[in-house]
């Protein structure tokens, strides 16, 4: 069995993620049509607005929860990886392209039942087909998103295992979901520079999801004027963050150190 | 060939080096290291894994520095740690492990049956039984053509029949076997094997099994001692055929030291 398969199923049948990543985004989903929209316009492009804003948010958050259990399997694995990068054929090279091919089916996966849940919730909410515009679009942006969230959860969990010890490795998964959150919902309620969207990874991911699923370029907000930001600048940035994340991880992974689980205890 | 050169390895913490000055060579032969619990046996084998940093010394496998392997060489080991990659069940860790060592899941699934553990194959490593997880670890041990073996206490909780088998199992392994134990009554069962001693962190030997009735433990360096050694108990010797206390005569190395001391 290929270990990126294994991955893949491992994640797949993982039913505690099914639960946190879908289930619980997909309440938030409903949250967002049903109860938060009373101010949305009744217009077509509004209530599209209004419904890719809230996936691109919640197609975020997802994928940051996906990169907190992933970070946590680090922990749990760092001798058994320490070991297999000795004593088997696996080399860092391999296993990581092994889990960057597990996220991206698991990317691809959520994002598909996350696109169909929106369509869904908010056609149901504001009685209109509010269909994605570019789906094809969205499955590539949401694969690059889940790798992009892998080798972040990755990078930071090494730096754990490999120099802070596992007590910070609690904590440090936590990072990619909070910068989700800050960062996602900023957008949404900030008008941020243009500079801190197209550096950001977090917005960069999002303002493509924003654009594939409404069909609309994003804007910022500059004085009394808006802005378009250029979707070719937010591809390259997210793949530039992508591409660093990646290296470190594999420079990382190199020499991970085997830790005992026991050492995440914090009482 | 496994060899061991001047092994130091300390934990963060520790007062004293969890090894030290431990020299080892293995080739095509199998031994058995006896130590108290605590005595670092299980530090040798972490360390000639790869799985803690060395303090000094060094270790070879087929020549080359085990710092340097990159799967090249085959070793294996009971510990359970290593098989902890996935949280799968058995029958697909199996398939896993052997893509990764280039084995036949078959001979691992013929291995499990041997040993009445086809049921296990829906579970996961941690929903089996303490006996059966060292089972599985001790088979994916000698799976898969490894050229060395290293086993940690490979019948601690395993049943009477199940550890006869695996006697056996140990005793047909082509390849070397490093086996630790505090058990001195199973040693037995492998009277062609090479035998060493740990008391904390220095290993002692190598003797033969076979001339383990002749073995004793002394208090203090009398003339002719094999082996002498400076612990936090006092000095210990190792002699042969007259001593304080016949090694045999204990259960375990525990109660050997104790007595003594």
């Amino acid at each position: 069995m290929n270990l990126w398969r294994s991955y893949a199923k491992a994640m797949l049948t993982n039913a505690s993620l099914w639960f946190w990543a879908v289930a619980f985004m997909v309440f938030w989903l409903a949250i967002g049509a049903f109860l938060q929209s009373s101010g949305v316009g009744s217009s077509h492009s509004a209530v599209t607005a209004y419904t890719s804003a809230w996936y691109a948010v919640i197609v975020l958050i997802a994928l940051s929860l996906l990169a907190a259990a992933i970070a946590g399997s680090f922990a749990y694995g760092s001798a058994s990886l320490a070991y297999a990068f000795r004593w088997s054929r696996l080399t860092p090279k391999g296993y990581l392209a092994s889990i960057v091919g597990g996220s991206a089916v698991l990317g691809l996966v959520l994002n598909v039942v996350l696109l169909g849940a929106t369509a869904g919730i908010f056609g149901a909410r504001f009685s209109a087909a509010i269909v994605p515009a570019d789906a094809l679009g969205l499955v590539g942006v949401s694969m690059l998103g889940g790798v992009f969230f892998l080798a972040l959860a990755a990078t930071l969990a090494l730096v754990a295992i490999d120099y802070l010890g596992l007590r910070s490795s609690n904590f440090v998964g936590y990072v990619p979901l909070l910068l989700s959150f800050v960062l996602g919902n900023a957008q949404t309620d900030v008008a941020l520079p243009r500079w801190v969207i197209y550096g950001s990874p977090f917005n960069d991911l999002t303002s493509l999801l924003y654009q594939g699923y409404s069909g609309t370029t994003p804007t910022v907000e500059l004085g009394t004027s808006s802005v378009a930001l250029a979707w070719p600048f937010l591809l390259v940035g997210l793949l530039a963050w992508t591409c660093l994340l990646v290296a470190t991880t594999l420079l990382l992974l190199r020499r991970i150190r085997a830790r005992s689980i026991e050492e995440g205890r914090q009482i | 060939m496994l060899e061991v050169r001047g092994l130091e390895v300390r934990y963060p913490r520790s007062t004293r080096p969890a090894l030290r000055g431990v020299d080892l060579r293995l080739d095509r032969a199998k031994m058995a290291v006896v130590g108290s619990n605590g005595s670092g046996k299980t530090t040798l084998i972490r360390a000639i894994l790869g799985l803690v940093p060395l303090a000094a010394g060094s270790i070879t496998l087929a020549g080359r520095d085990v710092g340097r392997i990159r799967g090249e060489v085959g070793l294996s080991t009971n510990l359970p740690e290593v098989y902890r990659l996935l949280a799968l069940p058995i029958r697909d860790l199996v398939r896993v492990m052997a893509a990764l060592k280039g084995g036949d899941p078959g001979e691992m699934d013929r291995r499990l049956d041997e040993f009445e553990l086809a049921e296990v194959g829906d579970r996961r490593f941690h929903e089996l039984s303490t006996g059966q997880q060292k089972l599985v670890g001790d088979l994916f041990a000698v799976c898969f053509r490894p050229a060395l073996v290293l086993l940690d206490e490979p019948f601690d909780n395993v049943d009477f029949s199940r550890r006869r088998r695996l006697v056996r199992l140990l005793q047909d392994f082509p390849g070397d076997v490093l086996l630790n134990t505090h058990e001195l009554d199973l040693l037995a069962s492998f009277a062609d094997w090479q035998l060493a001693l740990m008391f904390e962190g220095r290993l002692l030997g190598p003797f033969e099994v076979s001339e383990l009735d002749r073995l004793y433990l002394s208090r203090g360096a009398p003339a002719g001692a094999l082996a002498v050694l400076e612990t936090s108990l006092g000095t210990f010797s190792v002699t042969r055929d007259g001593g304080d206390r016949p090694v045999k005569s204990a259960t375990s190395v525990n109660a050997l030291v104790e007595a003594l001391a």
